[in-house]
């Protein structure tokens, strides 16, 4: 994966980079998108949504990542990843959340939120007037400032996998079955396919938060973020 | 007293709007509804707001009308006579104060602006007579505070979305198909403990059987511990013999033929296939040694000679090895016509057991003196002659996977299994079974081997080597078990006991291996003999 994340760059950087070693906005948009894909494969194996048989090792950000082979879990999270992409790309989103619900009470146990902020340079002049404001609440967005390289990128978002998988470790174990949901908070001109429908932000009850760390790239940065219910306190 | 001022308000009231009538039976009752009846005049009230047309506007002059009379109820003791308008605008302010603040504003600093504009209106609409002028003056004044209100609260519900972070165009959507669900529950506790191997995986655990695979029928197998009358060859086909008769079952196709019988007074002692399952090898009682062709059904020679039956027989390539009740053991070289090349002769009694190591290098023999003798396939006399077992040796078999090893059981007052190392000699290792040992299989795809017995479990017993483990006891037999095979993929043991039965036991399935092999095709491959003993 690694070298398909190059080759895109390289294509990007024919058209607009300067270096090969930085990422354009698309090549920014798909490294958001792979990373959403491998965070919910690993969600849905950590938290035991699905058997651990269905997961196969595949070797991605220097760690083993555990992928579904499971056909219809496969193609079901393909359509998601289909729309994201586009979302991504076209900026139109600005948080992806995935919900542990419980098959039996519908209630959510968990929720995973990834919060994505995107950088601009002129690519998008509505986004850019945005950003100018965001930059001033959250100086810690320096990152903007100086380039990335995709190594960086990479070791920033194996972090994130890292602590998802450590997660486990302070997550309540999940009683009975649990199904999962993806929420995406769009912006009020993207297009909605008609398998996308408003909904309820599905946040859990009294739930405990945990921020996880988040990565950028010189286009987008992503935070992550786990709410989850304690086990009996109410 | 309190009638006055209803019955003057009515006709200038009722020429305004119907609606006016609900109101005159509530303002019948006495005081203490007041609060229902409140409440009842903010929702009108705010319904007729949401309205911008003037003549909601009008309907909402009324209700402030309406709401005047019901105060003046509560506040009558000290309003006595004055129904009048100027009088009862007084208590009617902050009243009226209170009901717009709590119906659309929460702002402090509304009411000043509110009142004095509702205080007008109500002065001019009051003082008017016809409803058109109050119409038109009711709609110019409450207009503006009509629409301000949104305004307002589109700005403050913009500042709370900003003071939390929220943007105000966005949609929250959910991916509406519903996620496939898992085929089973999981239970995440025994994921945290799980082995690193797969190999652990329950599925791919071996099963050790407790029942046969297959029955089948022997019936006349003669309760003899001396012969030998069980093999399997490599074309996965059975050989057994039933007193006189020889018959041979087709692992594969499940058809059983009749290969030969004896001529009267004589009976099969000893059968071996060849090391290619073409021909087989029939030891008889009265000495003679005949080889088959097992595809033509006829016989292709007979090797006359020994004394008196023989009962074990062994092939090395095109040496084959008899062992004679004499105690004699005679190599005949089935290619030429003076069979017998050489004779080995150190057992004092009947040989009963004669196994070739696989490289053909070294014979191990077995016999009813309770010696095993280890010869060297270039010299007549012995190499070794161990004297541990204190009864029959029939059960011998040399280690597929350490080549030097041999394995041999004793007979009922013996029930050993003693280990060798036939380069040396030496005994490296001893079980006591606790019966009688009639065969011995290593097996060909695990570091075990399997054990037949007689008196008195009549049992079969996997042990692992080296370390000696009992992995398993089948139950198999009512009797004692004579004689077992392998099956040429080394799945399947084959034992026949004197209860006549012949029974089939999958005791080294392989688990890893039995797709490629399968695949592979393979020479009778164990899925292929599974798949026939089940249809059969």
């Amino acid at each position: 994966m690694p070298a398909s994340a190059k080759s895109q760059a390289q294509t990007a950087a024919s058209i607009a980079a300067p270096t090969r070693s930085k990422l354009s906005l698309k090549g920014s948009s798909k490294v958001v998108a792979e990373f959403f894909e491998y965070s919910i494969n690993s969600i849905l194996f950590q938290r035991g949504i699905y058997p651990p048989e269905d997961f196969q090792v595949v070797k991605k950000y220097g760690l083993n990542m555990l992928v579904t082979v499971d056909e219809e879990v496969k193609a079901y999270i393909r359509r998601i990843m289909s729309q994201l992409n586009k979302w991504i790309i076209g900026g139109k989103i600005s948080k992806l959340v995935v919900a542990v619900v419980s098959l039996d009470t519908a209630d959510v146990a968990e929720r995973w939120q990834f919060d994505i902020e995107v950088f601009s340079k002129g690519v998008m002049t509505r986004k850019a007037t945005l950003v100018a404001d965001k930059e001033n609440a959250v100086p810690a967005s320096g990152a903007q400032t100086k380039e990335k390289s995709i190594d960086e990128v990479q070791s920033e978002i194996q972090a994130i996998i890292r602590q998802i998988t450590a997660s486990v470790t302070f997550l309540p174990v999940l009683e009975g079955r649990h199904t999962f949901n993806v929420l995406v908070y769009a912006d009020g001109d993207a297009q909605v396919p008609a398998e996308w429908i408003d909904s309820d932000p599905k946040e859990v009850r009294n739930a405990e938060q945990v921020k996880l760390r988040s990565f950028s790239t010189n286009s987008h940065k992503v935070d992550t973020m786990v709410a989850y219910r304690l086990g009996n306190a109410e | 007293m309190s009638f006055s001022t209803p019955v003057k308000s009515r006709p200038s009231i009722a020429s305004c709007s119907p609606s006016r009538m609900s109101y005159q039976q509530p303002r019948l009752d006495s005081s203490p509804l007041t609060p229902r009846r409140y409440t009842q005049l903010t929702s009108s009230f705010m319904s007729s707001r949401r309205r911008s047309p003037s003549g909601a506007q009008a309907k909402s002059c009324i209700h402030r009308q309406a709401s005047s009379p019901l105060k003046l109820d509560s506040y009558l003791p000290e309003g006595a006579l004055a129904g009048t308008g100027p009088v009862s605008s007084t208590p009617k302010r902050p009243t009226k104060k209170q009901l717009y603040r709590s119906s659309v504003q929460g702002d402090r600093f509304i009411p000043s602006r509110s009142s004095t504009s509702t205080a007008m209106s109500k002065l001019e609409s009051e003082s008017k007579i016809s409803p058109v002028s109050s119409d038109s003056s009711a709609s110019s004044t409450s207009s503006a505070p009509s629409y301000q209100p949104n305004t307002v609260a589109l700005a403050y519900q913009s500042s709370v979305a900003e003071a939390c972070g929220l943007a105000l165009n966005t949609r929250i959507l959910a991916f509406k198909p519903e996620a496939p669900q898992s085929s089973k529950p999981i239970d995440l506790r025994s994921q945290y403990n799980r082995p690193l191997k797969p190999a652990a995986n329950a599925q791919l655990r071996r099963r050790l059987p407790t029942s046969a695979e297959r029955i089948l029928d022997a019936p006349g197998i003669r309760d003899d511990y001396y012969l030998n009358l069980l093999d399997w060859s490599c074309n996965n086909q059975v050989a057994i013999g039933l007193d006189r008769d020889l018959y041979v079952w087709n692992a594969e196709t499940g058809t059983v033929s009749s290969l030969l019988q004896t001529r009267p007074n004589t009976y099969i002692a000893g059968i071996k296939w060849s090391g290619d399952g073409a021909y087989v090898a029939v030891g008889l009682s009265d000495g003679d040694v005949q080889i088959w062709d097992a595809e033509e059904g006829e016989k292709v020679r007979s090797m006359t000679g020994h004394a008196a039956r023989v009962g074990v027989l062994s092939w090395d390539h095109h040496i084959l090895s008899s062992g004679c009740r004499d105690g004699s053991i005679w190599n005949h070289d089935v290619r030429v016509a003076e069979h017998k090349v050489s004779e080995f002769v150190n057992h004092q009694a009947e040989v009963c057991g004669l196994q070739w190591r696989s490289d053909g290098s070294q014979l191990a023999s077995g016999g009813n003196d309770n010696l095993v003798n280890i010869w060297d396939a270039r010299s007549s006399t012995p190499k070794f002659t161990k004297s541990n077992h204190k009864a029959a040796v029939k059960a011998l078999a040399w280690c597929p996977w350490q080549l030097n090893l041999l394995a041999t059981g004793g007979g009922t007052y013996d029930k050993h299994i003693h280990f060798w190392n036939g380069t040396t000699g030496a005994r490296l290792n001893s079980i006591d079974t606790g019966s009688q040992v009639t065969s011995l299989q290593w097996s060909t795809t695990y570091k075990e081997i399997v054990s037949s017995h007689g008196y008195p479990d009549n049992n079969l017993a996997i042990w692992s080597y080296p370390t000696l483990v009992k992995n398993c006891e089948i139950q198999g037999h009512d009797t004692r078990v004579l004689s077992s095979a392998l099956s040429p993929d080394g799945s399947t043991l084959a034992t026949v006991a004197s209860d006549e039965n012949l029974k089939f036991w999958k005791v080294f399935e392989q688990i890893g291996k039995k797709v490629s092999s399968a695949v592979g095709g393979t020479l009778g491959s164990g899925k292929d003999i599974a798949k026939v003993m089940m249809i059969r």
